[in-house]
């Protein structure tokens, strides 16, 4: 029997063309989330035989309660504060563009440069900005010829404190520039419309937003907090480079205990980043859960596309 | 004053009521939360920038005393060009594989080629919530028994983590070129390699850049996989940012490194966009004349 050529093979499977993708999502992070499970387990040495073990885990143990907390702590206080950011942003952009579209042009360029910083950058620049010889201290400190300066060593920990100040508006930076241009993406068509539609029943701006955008933009904005709290969950960079010393987060744990000289730790780091997916993975199913509104902006609706299904 | 709907007059009289003039009106709370917003956007920036031209900070001085390029001289010394053009063959890398893929999957997603778009969508977006130093910590145990060299391994978990952003740039793209527009060409008796490259490939170009553009940053930008998978021996620009960064006493270097970081990628971006505004005008041009 002959061998189905490629474009009768494409014919039958309207849907082969996402075979590559689907395959390398699950090829790359099946391979690498069932490593780090294995190694966690004994299953996966570095060198020596393999062995059934919660050696890894219970190494680990003491440390991953006070770092569930401190991630969560992280994630919860920089994601509350880029959605309001994020969502103020962007009733600010969206009326903007039809107040003074100068304003919205210079608003919009300023929100996409802070989505193209990267977090690390991000982190570098606010620990510039706000360390004990940062520019805040360093301007602040000198008074400004007021006569007003902060001494020496008055300067409060902003950088590696208790409070975890830096870490926090790094993340809410970051993350409300991304908040504000999913809400302005979703709201944007039609929104001149229904702004003239309010203004004309007497709505000032206060109301319109209270309850003309608000309501709207909610969903969109809750959706994207989701994905940046995820972001914040695991990443890495920001909270080594600005965070405190202990308790670490949970990426910052793991990735010390995979950096250290005695190779019998990578079992523990792997422990400790098998709790991150699993936390990561619960914020999500929990949110989902208590609000399955969310699940339309996060996934779109691309299941009503336009094109009847078996085409090409 | 600013009324609530529950507040608002009858139908009749605001039928009969003019409506109030909607352009131009006075910014009011938009100018000054606008600018309140664009300080909180470039505020964090303005560290980098000082620091970047600075040679001499003593601390209980408000600005600069000696301004200057050592911060820029010392990244060069420690070898940032190199780290960058690193850097530009792993986002070039990432580019190249996670666009042809997610431009693949984002038309199967809008265009209703599989019967499980939802499914589809969950396992391309899947990797957005599993922690970038997991999977470089599990794959660093195969590459090392395989024998897979550490800057393809760091390539395929950033294409992995580039994938999400190319296939939801796409997927909108074909969402607004139907298949419609493919099935016209045919018609006007175009092959269908034709109608692809001459009807779809154009109106798809700005989705193609700004997939490119996402992919691109998704590489260049990566510090915590090219610090596992890499153990420290690919050193690309956010690696030598990363080293810089923790230390203390140069943080001219850091900015400058920093700057170098953001700056790269937006000038490649400005040229593009330039480039393309020129194409467009040329071809005006050369409409009009013909």
């Amino acid at each position: 029997m002959r061998a189905p050529t490629r474009p009768a093979l494409r014919a039958a499977v309207p849907a082969a063309p996402a075979g590559p993708a689907v395959a390398v999502s699950l090829v790359v992070a099946g391979t690498g989330m069932g490593a780090v499970l294995l190694t966690s387990v004994g299953l996966l040495p570095l060198f020596g035989q393999p062995e059934l073990t919660a050696a890894g885990w219970r190494q680990v143990a003491a440390d991953l309660g006070p770092g569930v907390v401190e991630s969560l702590r992280l994630a919860l206080a920089s994601t509350a504060l880029a959605v309001v950011m994020g969502l103020l942003l962007a009733l600010v952009l969206l009326d903007a563009a039809v107040l003074a579209p100068r304003r919205a042009a210079l608003l919009r360029s300023a929100l996409v440069a802070v989505l193209l910083v990267p977090h690390l950058v991000g982190a570098s620049a606010m620990g510039l900005l706000l360390e004990d010889r940062g520019v805040a201290a360093r301007t602040l400190g000198s008074g400004l010829g007021t006569g007003l300066g902060i001494g020496p060593g008055d300067w409060p920990a902003l950088v590696a404190g208790d409070v975890p100040t830096a870490v926090v508006l790094t993340f809410a930076w970051k993350e409300s520039a991304f908040i504000a241009l999913v809400v302005v993406a979703a709201l944007a068509p039609g929104h001149s419309a229904r702004r003239d539609a309010a203004r004309s029943l007497g709505a000032g701006t206060v109301a319109w937003w209270r309850w003309g955008v608000a309501p709207a933009a909610l969903p969109s904005a809750l959706a994207g907090g989701l994905v940046a709290m995820v972001f914040t969950l695991g990443n890495y960079e920001v909270a080594w480079l600005l965070g405190r010393a202990a308790p670490e987060p949970l990426p910052v744990l793991s990735v010390r205990l995979f950096r250290s000289l005695d190779l019998l730790d990578r079992p523990a780091a792997a422990a400790a980043v098998l709790t991150t997916a699993g936390l990561a993975l619960t914020a999500v199913a929990l949110t989902l859960l208590l609000l399955p509104r969310l699940v339309g902006p996060l996934l779109g609706d691309l299941h009503t596309s336009p094109a009847p299904r078996g085409r090409r | 004053m600013n009324r609530s709907p529950r507040a608002l007059p009858g139908r009749r009289a605001l039928l009969d009521r003019p409506a109030p003039p909607n352009r131009p009106a006075p910014p009011g709370p938009v100018g000054v939360l606008g600018a309140l917003g664009v300080v909180w956007l470039v505020l964090p920036l303005i560290p980098l920038l000082l620091w970047g031209a600075t040679d001499r900070w003593s601390l209980r001085a408000p600005l600069p005393q000696d301004w200057g390029t050592d911060g820029w001289e010392q990244a060069l010394r420690d070898g940032a060009l190199a780290a960058a053009g690193r850097s530009l063959l792993l986002g070039a890398a990432v580019a190249a594989i996670a666009v042809p893929l997610g431009l693949a999957a984002g038309r199967v997603l809008a265009w209703g080629l599989t019967g499980s778009p939802r499914r589809l969508l969950t396992i391309l977006l899947a990797p957005l919530l599993l922690p970038p130093v997991g999977i470089a910590m599990g794959l660093d145990v195969v590459i090392l028994r395989i024998g897979v060299p550490a800057p393809v391994a760091v390539t395929a978990v950033l294409v992995l983590f580039a994938l999400p952003y190319t296939t939801a740039v796409a997927a909108t793209g074909y969402t607004r070129v139907t298949p419609q527009w493919h099935d016209q060409a045919r018609a006007l008796g175009a092959s269908p390699r034709q109608a692809h490259r001459w009807v779809v490939r154009p109106a798809m170009r700005r989705s193609l850049l700004l997939a490119t553009g996402l992919a691109f940053l998704v590489g260049w930008s990566d510090y915590a996989v090219t610090l596992l998978l890499g153990g420290g021996r690919t050193l690309t620009l956010p690696i030598l940012l990363g080293a810089s960064a923790a230390g203390t006493g140069n943080e001219n270097t850091t900015a400058a490194l920093a700057l170098m970081t953001v700056l790269l990628p937006a000038t490649g971006l400005t040229l593009t966009l330039a480039i393309r505004r020129l194409a467009a005008t040329l071809s005006l041009r050369h409409a009009g004349a013909t």
